[in-house]
């Protein structure tokens, strides 16, 4: 998003290729900066994951820093927008923080970019989760899924599906329990069969004849825990930016360096234990071009790095459910 | 029995379990935030805000037109995070209540900032609220001035903002959202060092007699405040002073000897 001068952008392409590649940091191309990830950053959401990656070490500011929050609404099937199954609505607000040479008009473009990648990717229908369902054809869970960007130092995307992979992956779904109404059996044979009926222990309505033992309604069990957790934690896909130079590509650009690469690929994936990796999305963002066979290779080269920041990633999310499950019950028992 | 909350209890104890004078915990972070040239994350007891200054700079392209020749112009954008309420609700850049809200911080620090040293420039401030319970506008004000004070920008005073609100006869401080939805409250904004107020903000009503009696509690309250606030800003000047002294890379051996 900053704007640099045609020398720089030269000065930085040229290190790139050279040989061997050389970056102000001192990276390899297919280095990353440091990645942190919080989880429960949100205590009123249903899951919530903070993501930074580069940030320095002595006050833990700067970097690009991105909050993801999942929050679950009850909505009615059939009225308005309400899906059976339930549904997952994304949306990415920009603080104007991160962009601070942007106009208010052209924050909201980039922040409409960004939700429509985000959420045609995560809402997609074939890894919906099955326990968005409260009640079958009548009641759902709807699941905002809200990022917030606080900063922006380069290979925003990459954070911001990271931030929303941890935030479903920590996002418990509250227990529900069916409720249902109805008239007992004794009575309804009564009120058909007779004409005098006892009013007193006379529950359903004489008329209603229909046979509609139907669950109607739900009702939230008082439990110990803030629920199951959200189904398909293995579906949500991680994002590759791929940085394309000429002749080479190179992996989390800072944000000189996005400035001067014509083009990026984003590749979106997930690696379930049972089936091959699924490319999930793609995305050739920038004004430069690309050709069949380069991005054939692109996407094997994708795959592989994909496949590290998930697995990175991965052991991540289950150490952070270790801290603030299993230790913290630990720590509360040694008190 | 009501179902209502027992906001103060017979033995003077609030729903939360402080006494009626009693603030809710403070803590201020000083991390940087991108590019912003003074940051804080503020939090009061569960409202947490983050504060982005900005500036003094050029305006940007859109709002040029707005900066006057002889001062700076402040600029205050609030955006409210759509998990940071119970229910959810997303709230835009032109929501009323956040326009509101920015309009009353602008005019609040209109008086405190320096802006006739900055001719023809904008101090933008940028404030997210994270988390709301209670007392939004005393933590925004809060934020700010520490944020303007880290960006180095002068200032005549700090500015230490505090709710108050009566229950009964017993007036009560640092009220939460349970609190502010039911007692008549005020906000009061000091300046600590001349005693001067450059805040007072009452949405309710409230009695005469009562209402000296809160505003002199939230006087008082807001110097407690700019202790806890001063001495915050001095220790990250110390650190800084100390880092400037010690050179290049010491603040990594520092980090290297914590670990």
């Amino acid at each position: 998003m900053s704007s640099i001068s045609k020398s720089e952008k030269a000065y930085i392409q040229s290190s790139l290729l050279s040989d061997p590649p050389l970056r102000a940091d001192g990276r390899g191309l297919t280095d990353f900066r440091t990645v942190a990830l919080e989880s429960g950053v949100a205590p009123l959401a249903n899951g919530s994951a903070r993501v930074s990656i580069g940030r320095n070490a002595y006050d833990g500011g700067g970097g690009t820093e991105v909050v993801a929050a999942a929050k679950l609404e009850v909505e009615t099937v059939g009225d308005g927008e309400g899906v059976d199954g339930g549904r997952v609505v994304c949306s990415v607000s920009c603080s104007p923080t991160a962009y601070p040479l942007l106009s208010s008009n052209a924050l909201d473009d980039l922040q409409h970019d960004m939700t429509s990648l985000l959420h045609a990717t995560l809402s997609h229908p074939t890894i919906r989760p099955q326990n968005l369902c409260i009640l079958p054809g009548k009641k759902s869970w709807l699941l905002n899924l809200d990022v917030i960007i606080f900063s922006d130092a380069g290979n925003i995307f990459d954070a911001i599906f990271m931030a929303a992979r941890a935030a479903l992956w920590d996002t418990k779904v509250p227990r529900t329990r069916s409720v249902q109404y109805r008239a007992k059996k004794s009575d309804r044979k009564d009120a058909t069969q007779a004409m005098d009926v006892d009013e007193a222990t006379h529950t359903g309505s004489a008329l209603d004849t229909r046979e509609t033992v139907q669950v109607s309604d739900f009702e939230l069990p008082d439990y110990w825990d803030e629920g199951e957790p959200l189904d398909g934690r293995q579906t949500w896909p991680v994002c590759l930016t791929l940085n394309l130079l000429p002749t080479s590509h190179f992996l989390d650009a800072t944000l000189q360096e996005e400035a001067s690469v014509p083009l990026k690929l984003l590749v979106l994936y997930s690696f379930q234990s049972d089936t091959p990796p699924l490319l999930r999305s793609m995305r050739l963002l920038g004004t430069g071009v690309s050709d069949l066979v380069q991005v054939k290779s692109l996407l094997k080269d994708g795959e592989k790095y994909a496949r590290i920041v998930w697995t990175a990633l991965e052991g991540k999310l289950k150490d952070e459910d270790l801290r603030r499950n299993q230790k913290a019950r630990e720590r509360f028992l040694n008190r | 029995m009501s179902s209502r909350i027992e906001l103060l209890n017979a033995g003077l104890l609030r729903s939360d379990g402080r006494r009626p004078y009693e603030l809710r915990t403070l803590s201020i972070n000083f991390a940087s935030q991108g590019t912003a040239d003074g940051s804080v994350t503020f939090s009061h007891g569960l409202t947490e805000v983050r504060v982005a200054v900005l500036g003094p700079r050029e305006a940007k392209a859109g709002s040029r037109r707005e900066t006057l020749h002889d001062r700076a112009t402040l600029n205050v954008e609030v955006q409210l995070a759509p998990f940071g309420v119970g229910e959810r609700r997303r709230r835009g850049r032109g929501d009323k209540r956040l326009l509101e809200l920015a309009a009353t911080i602008k005019s609040t620090f209109e008086p405190v900032v320096q802006v006739h040293l900055y001719p023809r420039s904008t101090i933008d401030i940028f404030i997210h609220v994270l988390q709301l319970d209670g007392g939004l506008l005393p933590a925004c004000i809060n934020g700010s001035t520490l944020a303007l004070a880290t960006a180095g920008i002068p200032l005549f005073d700090f500015v230490c903002a505090i709710a108050g609100g009566v229950h009964g006869t017993q007036p009560l401080l640092d009220l939460t959202t349970v609190e502010e939805n039911d007692i008549p409250s005020i906000v009061v904004g000091v300046m600590p060092r001349t005693g001067r107020v450059t805040l007072v903000q009452m949405e309710t009503r409230l009695h005469m007699d009562r209402f000296e009696e809160v505003f002199r509690a939230a006087c008082d309250a807001g110097k407690v405040l700019w202790s806890e606030m001063r001495d915050a800003l001095r220790e990250r000047t110390s650190d800084l002073v100390e880092a400037l002294e010690a050179g290049p890379g010491a603040f990594a051996a520092k980090e290297v000897e914590e670990i």
